[in-house]
């Protein structure tokens, strides 16, 4: 029985260590290929603007943040005439409502007429639905969403209009970066997840047409979504299901993240909104992982890729049942001095893992003019055991919400954070 | 065969290497298996990858954490792929020197292309492998199963790899693993450590992934260390029991990796066998050719690369690397003759970039530079290779031409008629004193001779000595030995360690075997209480 617990233990290593490598080659896939690298670079000059730009902000109770998101759009280095600014809410957010339509008449005041509030009163009460009503009103060349609280590059609309023109390329996905890296105990490993999964992780993705998009920042040719019939409203990761969607199809999906201009966000305000945000996920994977698209792709690494992904969360979940476990194993087993060097293998990756977070940390904060000090490693690597029990515990607490049926939208709140660190950047900069 | 070998040589400039593979092949090659004699730290090596293989350890007896174990976990890896295993090429050791043959083949493409990379020319990278390929002092230790052969072949992969320039991180990774087998396979690689780093701190300076090159670099080339740490922590063998590190008492309980790290670090050189003694007995006679031209290379290289460190970045890290070695050889510290093999490729290397040099600053001469280049390259291998270097062709005795002893003397069968006579005439169940030359032999084929150790191991390891051989020359029935094992007894001997042994061998036995060649004796002695009246057997033979 135990030499069947062993051998368990190593095959178990073994498998850990290789989807462990793999994870890790993704995570610098764009800085160890110097042509993913170029590709991701925003064009050094820009298109005349030719396309028109839907773009749509789902709100739901952000009275705080949604006039300032609402002036950056408008706002942005692109033709007025050629932007259509919708602000989606449900009937019963009145808070945001009146923000916006407050909003809409300061701007009208200064001629500029092309923000409207979409309110809709049906269920589900969920972006997806939000989307796909404002979606009928769209008359623009590309839609594109915003979430609430985004900052975004005013030259976002430039960049992907000339993507778009120059490549033939329905679909551009941008860069989207949390900025509040030192805000919490979990923010500094939060905002580096990001900063490897859109500098990185999505150009490996892109290049192979398996893509799980991202929930903003996220550009498509309007006859596409109308192609596809809008997004998936029992899921809760629409964004990540309509990726793989437009991947079945065989469409290019281009991806950009070149730091000066990507959007940004901020961290969940505590740890209870983190660890529901990562459920969200977490459960929306698993649906997509159960819904099946995948299976349809073309090609086998397509397949495989989408699978991984989808996936990952139950490894997760396994894992965080696995490691205290196989620790318990090695002690009460005597483990053989091989079998416990096998066991050692993942946590070498981890140590792999930390240290390319070491190094994000400093590119990241180097990016973006931030600072970055051995005494924030440090609380990082305090930080980073409890982080992934969290994301260990989001993912369990998916799975049991996925095994009862529950699938209601969890939603983060936002407090505007990052605007108030980059505030204080720019300040200290000036 | 890896696609970017075959692109390196199916290339336009590809023919010298294949040029340099093929020279490589023929002088290690030939006669490898019968020139120089089997060695007792090959067999201790082949040994302690029989025992990874058969017995699932690191050694047969209790290792205590001499060398770390990459070199012979490959040396098992080797064997366990091949299908007659230790067999596969006549026996134990020469299937070791089989692999020997295959490792400095890749260190001749490595060394080629670090050369042709460092310089630019592809004269400079064939004169390089040119050295590497006939010194004496290579083909004479390079055809031994020694870990620094494998060293060597991590340490220029490693080089390799950081100046390959391909922008790659898992190509810094790659570097720092190799790197990293190398401290592995033998510590003393560990001299290299910095040289490398700065390398690699000026391959990558500005580059946009500069910071994950270089943590990938250190995280990989602890990757291999780390193993061994945690090898030893396993086996509660890291730190010495009751953290005792005095050098004059060690731990009795149990071995220590840090302990030996600590003793070794501390162990200097007893009644000469220094660097220059070493050069003076060994080396030079060997070799004046490389050493002489390779230190003048060493100084030209040095003046130009601090001169313009900028733009003479790669000679000021070929003699930086040289230097290191250097240092390491020079510190005090006990060295053995097989020490130099890390120097011969270094210096091959910085000869090869001072004639590469030479060669790109000649005028051009309408296309006519190549034929010179062609002449130079011409003229300077038949000096190396006529009596003039010495290299293949010496004069003998009576002045007359011969091939070098490398590719003529068959030294290795007068081991073969010793182990064959202790075949036919010694019980498998007798307790024997042996070299670790035979050790492989005498345990991995039938009959297998179970209580046959090495004098190294039946005086230090516990089992042997005491429970075994009970530290008397009672218990032993066989002393099989050279005279070479007879001086590394007498140097083994300051605490009376060996004492008991030479005991039976000069009061209590008699020379039952002798086979005299030159200045080779094998002997084998039956320990019977009596003083030996006379041989049973001698064959002497002159020398040839």
């Amino acid at each position: 029985m135990s030499a069947l617990v062993l051998a368990l233990l190593v095959i178990v290593s073994v498998v850990l260590t290789i989807q462990s490598s793999y994870t890790l080659y993704m995570m610098i896939y764009t800085w160890d290929q110097p042509e993913a690298e170029r590709l991701a670079r925003a064009p050094d000059s820009f298109a005349p603007p030719t396309l028109s730009f839907t773009v749509m902000l789902p709100a739901r109770h952000e009275e705080e943040v949604i006039q300032q998101t609402i002036d950056n759009v408008v706002r942005a280095n692109y033709p007025t005439n050629l932007l259509q600014v919708f602000v989606i809410c449900r009937d019963d957010d009145q808070g945001t409502i009146d923000q916006a339509l407050a909003k809409i008449d300061e701007l009208q005041a200064d001629g500029m007429d092309v923000v409207d509030v979409v309110v809709f009163d049906d269920l589900p009460i969920n972006k997806p639905h939000g989307l796909n009503h404002a979606l009928r009103f769209a008359t623009g060349d590309v839609v594109t969403i915003f979430d609430a609280e985004d900052d975004i590059h005013p030259d976002i609309f430039d960049i992907v209009n000339t993507v778009m023109v120059r490549e033939n390329v329905n679909v551009v996905q941008a860069g989207v970066q949390l900025m509040n890296y030192r805000s919490r105990w979990y923010s500094t490993l939060n905002v580096l997840e990001y900063f490897f999964w859109f500098k990185s992780r999505l150009h490996y993705h892109a290049k192979y047409g398996s893509i799980p998009l991202g929930g903003n920042t996220v550009f498509f040719g309007r006859g596409l979504l109308h192609r596809l019939g809008g997004w998936d409203e029992t899921n809760l990761t629409e964004d990540a299901d309509m990726g793989l969607r437009i991947s079945q199809l065989g469409e290019r999906v281009r991806v950009i993240y070149d730091d000066r201009y990507v959007t940004r966000e901020e961290t969940p305000p505590s740890l209870q909104h983190f660890i529901k945000q990562r459920t969200r996920w977490c459960q929306g994977f698993m649906q997509t992982l159960a819904k099946g698209t995948w299976k349809d792709m073309p090609t086998r690494m397509q397949r495989f890729l989408a699978f991984y992904t989808l996936a990952f969360p139950n490894v997760q979940a396994a894992l965080g049942v696995y490691v205290p476990i196989s620790l318990v194993m090695i002690v009460v087993l005597h483990a053989p001095v091989i079998v416990a060097l096998f066991s050692y293998l993942p946590v070498l990756l981890l140590g792999a893992h930390f240290m390319i977070h070491v190094v994000g940390l400093y590119e990241f904060t180097e990016a973006h003019g931030l600072e970055a000090s051995p005494l924030l490693v440090l609380k990082m690597a305090i930080a980073w055991f409890p982080y992934q029990m969290v994301l260990a515990f989001a993912a369990l607490r998916a799975l049991h919400r996925q095994l009862r049926g529950i699938n209601n939208w969890e939603k983060t709140s936002h407090t505007g954070q990052h605007r108030e660190a980059w505030d204080a950047v720019a300040a200290d900069a000036a | 065969m890896p696609r970017s070998l075959f692109a390196t040589l199916t290339r336009p400039n590809g023919r010298p290497l294949l040029a340099a593979l093929v020279l490589g092949a023929a002088s290690h090659g030939y006669h490898l298996f019968r020139y120089p004699l089997y060695l007792t730290d090959e067999g201790i090596y082949v040994q302690q990858a029989w025992s990874v293989l058969r017995l699932g350890h690191l050694s047969p007896y209790t290792y205590f954490y001499d060398h770390a174990p990459g070199g012979w976990l490959v040396l098992a890896a080797w064997t366990g792929v091949l299908p007659g295993q230790f067999d596969t090429f006549g026996n134990a050791i020469n299937t070791g020197r089989a692999l020997m043959l295959v490792v400095h083949l890749c260190s001749v493409f490595l060394l080629f292309e670090i050369a042709r990379r460092f310089s630019g020319s592809v004269t400079g990278a064939f004169v390089a492998t040119l050295f590497f390929n006939l010194s004496p002092l290579a083909v004479f230790y390079q055809r031994q199963v020694l870990l620094d052969n494998l060293m060597v072949f991590w340490v220029l992969l490693s080089l390799y790899l950081i100046i390959k320039a391909d922008n790659r991180i898992t190509t810094a990774l790659a570097a720092g693993l190799a790197f990293g087998m190398a401290l592995v396979t033998k510590e003393n690689a560990v001299f290299f450590g910095p040289v490398l780093a700065f390398l690699l701190y000026r391959r990558i300076r500005g580059r946009s992934n500069r910071r994950f090159a270089q943590g990938f670099w250190l995280f990989a080339g602890g990757v291999p260390v780390s193993f061994y740490l945690m090898y030893a922590t396993l086996k509660n063998e890291l730190l010495p029991s009751g953290f005792n590190f005095a050098l004059d008492s060690p731990p009795e309980d149990h071995v220590s990796l840090l302990y030996t790290v600590w003793w070794q670090l501390n162990r200097t050189a007893l009644g000469g066998n220094g660097f220059w003694e070493m050069m003076q007995d060994f080396w030079l006679p060997k070799d004046q050719l490389l050493l002489g031209g390779g230190a003048v290379a060493t100084l030209i290289l040095l003046v130009m690369g601090l001169a313009h460190r900028r733009r003479n970045e790669a000679q000021l890290v070929a003699g930086l690397l040289t230097v290191s070695y250097v240092v390491y050889l020079t510190r005090g510290s006990v060295l053995l003759e097989f020490y130099v093999l890390p120097l011969v490729p270094l210096l091959a290397l910085n000869i090869g970039l001072v004639v590469g040099d030479a060669m790109e600053r000649l005028p051009r001469l309408n296309g006519r530079d190549r034929v010179v280049k062609c002449v130079s390259v011409a003229a300077l291998s038949g000096v190396l290779l006529t009596p003039l270097g010495g290299y293949l062709v010496v004069r003998g005795d009576q002045g007359q031409l011969q091939a070098h002893d490398m590719y003529r003397l068959r030294l290795t069968d007068l081991q073969e008629s010793q182990l064959a006579w202790v075949r036919a005439n010694v019980p498998p169940a007798a307790k024997v004193i042996i070299d670790d030359d035979i050790w492989p032999a005498l345990h991995d084929n039938k009959p297998f001779y179970p209580f046959a150790h090495s004098h190294w191991k039946a005086t230090a390891d516990p089992d042997v000595r005491d429970k075994l051989f009970g530290r008397s020359w009672r218990n032993v029935d066989y002393v099989v030995m050279s005279n070479k094992m007879r001086i590394a007894m007498t140097k083994n001997n300051a605490d009376g360690r060996e004492d008991w042994i030479l005991d039976a061998l000069d009061n209590h036995s008699e020379r039952v075997w002798h086979l005299t060649r030159g200045d080779v004796q094998l002997s084998v002695y039956r320990v019977d209480g009596t003083v030996a009246p006379a041989d049973t057997s001698d064959q002497e033979e002159a020398q040839r």
